[in-house]
């Protein structure tokens, strides 16, 4: 028996040098029978083979991705969806993949997708799995603001091959974004807003959030806007001395966003805060503003109305 | 019962579950599959269902397997290595050392493959051999060799490398979903390549242990006793603790940190089959491969989202661990 003297510290380099070259190998050719049209990358890099024609079988890997498949016109081409996706309701008649962190490989294998569209959320490994099994997989990065949305739209289109739809769908969102910044044109005033997420403690949107980009294009200010956060925990204290003109709850339902004022109003201190006074609390749909798609843009407009009901009418 | 119809009959049953196990992982999962899906696929094999049934399961149990029987003979060698049955791959920081190498390549958005490993996968690999080597010069340099040095070197490296790891997880709380990969292990993202990387180094040290294993018997009875029967002790040492810290952090490379198999498995044998190292490391491998194969059927089974196994080995395998230290007395 005779080993080296210094087997712990040769090991990982022998290791190294021996490296066995079998892991790359095990992935079957796969994707249809056409060429593609071309090899484009996916926002992580990743080569992506472009369909010809649009896919028959997506499985969406969030709930904005769903509801964008919608919009474009692809909802009965969609063969899997998450458990959260539940917007518009034809989703929940689609078979669930699982969620957005525990998405299940088998499962999305089992549907036979000719195309899986996942996002940045996904965790990235359990992602690269799925495209290990030859499943064309297109991970999308989802922007900060809210200009990141119609090219949000229109990368999808490509993808899916629904350029002209999702360049029409990307028309008509920008046409009304524009038409909201045009009624505020001239609005000096900007008030004061607070967001608050129904639920326990007062969480709200911080900077990094696009709920904040929407408070901005609405004509206000979000007073969290400082916190470099997406989601942030806010201070009652800091809500009396911010003092918000406005207060929009995300609510799931109208008897949540009741439950979620009253809670507020109950907290000492904040009935003298300027919106509880002139009673500017309002509902936002939580569920519209909690994906990244295009109901964003009705969201917005809401905001907008509210906030400034001389220059739009107002909406109640 | 005599000791060799008892080992006939440990070897028996544990072939029986082995293979029974990796029927089952074949048959079960999300996707219902039926003995007749699994037949008709023999016969005329379709894409989806060979994905299903190869790519995803069978590569999957081979994976579980081939870790469970590492870790098994990785804590049997050190069981002996130490004399001590608390020994385990973390007492030499293995374990909590390659996580950290993985931890930190997470962090630091370190993602490329390479040697069949993911990123972190190799990191992981050379921060736990790292950490073996970094224990075993300090210990060394405390004159001569004494093992409680290295045990408690070990120990206190293993519990700095835990105390980074969590401070590296708590400062990026985005990363929750790997935190709970590299902590507790799992076999979701289980691939023929992995098996391919780690399979001839498993398959070596086993050889070579069974080759040294009589030299182990003869450290039983004391360093000095097996020098003076021959058995040439340093380098004995060395090649056991090399074995050790590789299957370890092969372990962890491919599927996070796996607590208990290392510990237990050992004993179990032992209990039932006799202190004798040669059938003790074999067994080992065989019973802590079929273990893990079944904790894996349950973790992913067991409710519709995926368990870490690291809670399935601790809980199925302690009870059943008390159970047989108590029939014994």
């Amino acid at each position: 028996m005779s080993l080296g003297g210094r087997w712990p510290f040769f090991l990982p380099l022998a290791i190294l040098s021996l490296s066995l070259p079998v892991s790359a190998a095990t992935v079957s050719g796969r994707i249809e029978d056409l060429p593609p049209a071309q090899v484009i990358k996916d926002d992580l890099g990743r080569p992506f083979p472009l369909p010809r024609a649009t896919p028959e079988r997506i499985v969406s890997m969030a709930p904005n991705i769903t509801e964008i498949l919608f919009a474009l016109g692809l909802g009965d081409r969609i063969v899997g969806v998450t458990r959260f996706c539940d917007y518009p309701p034809e989703t929940r008649s689609i078979p669930k993949i699982g969620g957005l962190v525990d998405p299940n490989i088998e499962i999305i294998e089992s549907l036979d997708p000719d195309l899986v569209v996942a996002f940045r959320g996904n965790p990235l490994r359990l992602v690269d799995r799925v495209r290990k099994l030859g499943l064309p997989v297109f991970v999308l990065d989802i922007g900060k603001g809210l200009e990141a949305l119609c090219p949000l739209i229109e990368r999808i289109g490509r993808v899916t091959r629904t350029e002209h739809r999702a360049a029409g769908l990307a028309a008509g969102l920008r046409g009304r974004l524009e038409a909201a910044d045009s009624a505020l044109r001239g609005s000096l005033l900007r008030p004061k807003v607070f967001i608050l997420l129904y639920g326990q403690g007062l969480w709200t949107c911080g900077g990094e959030s696009y709920v904040n980009d929407l408070v901005g294009r609405a004509g206000g200010t979000n007073i969290a806007s400082a916190l470099p956060k997406k989601w942030a925990l806010y201070k009652r204290e800091q809500i009396i001395k911010d003092d918000p003109d406005v207060i929009f709850i995300l609510a799931r339902s109208a008897g949540d966003f009741a439950a979620g004022r009253d809670r507020l109003l109950r907290m000492p201190g904040i009935e003298n805060v300027s919106a509880a006074k002139s009673g500017r609390i309002f509902e936002l749909d939580e569920n519209a503003a909690s994906r990244f798609g295009p109901r964003l843009v009705d969201v917005l407009g809401r905001m907008a109305a509210l906030l400034h009901p001389d220059h739009f009418g107002d909406p109640s | 019962m005599t000791r060799k119809t008892g080992r006939r009959v440990f070897w028996a049953v544990s072939l029986f579950l082995c293979l029974a196990g990796f029927v089952i992982s074949l048959l079960t999962g999300p996707v219902k599959t039926t003995p007749g899906d699994f037949l008709r696929f023999v016969q005329s094999p379709d894409r989806v269902h060979e994905a299903i049934f190869i790519d995803l399961r069978l590569s999957r149990a081979v994976l579980a397997f081939l870790v469970g029987a590492a870790l098994a003979l990785s804590g049997a060698i050190l069981q002996g290595y130490f004399r001590n049955p608390m020994a385990d791959p973390f007492v030499v920081g293995v374990s909590s050392g390659a996580s950290l190498g993985a931890v930190l390549a997470t962090a630091l958005g370190f993602e490329a493959a390479a040697f069949g490993f993911s990123g972190p996968g190799l990191m992981a690999f050379l921060s736990g051999l790292g950490i073996v080597s970094l224990v075993y010069a300090l210990s060394l340099r405390r004159g001569g060799f004494k093992l409680e040095t290295i045990l408690l070197t070990g120990i206190a490296a293993g519990a700095l490398a835990s105390a980074l790891t969590t401070f590296f997880l708590f400062m990026r709380s985005d990363s929750y979903d790997q935190a709970v990969f590299w902590l507790l292990g799992s076999f979701q993202l289980a691939e023929w390549g992995q098996v391919a990387t780690i399979a001839p180094w498993v398959a070596l040290c086993l050889f070579a242990s069974i080759w040294l294993a009589r030299d182990m018997d003869l450290l039983a009875l004391g360093d000095e006793t097996a020098q003076a029967l021959g058995s040439p002790v340093r380098r004995v040492r060395k090649a056991f603790l090399a074995m050790s810290a590789l299957l370890a952090a092969l372990s962890v490379a491919v599927s996070g940190v796996i607590g208990f198999v290392g510990l237990v498995v050992p004993h179990w044998v032992r209990i039932l089959i006799g202190p004798s190292h040669r059938s003790l490391f074999v067994s080992s491998a065989l019973a802590g491969g079929t273990f893990l194969l079944y904790c894996d059927l349950l973790a992913r089974n067991l409710l519709p989202a995926e368990l870490p196994i690291g809670v399935i080995t601790a809980a199925v395998g302690a009870p059943f661990f008390l159970y047989l230290l108590h029939k014994k007395r």
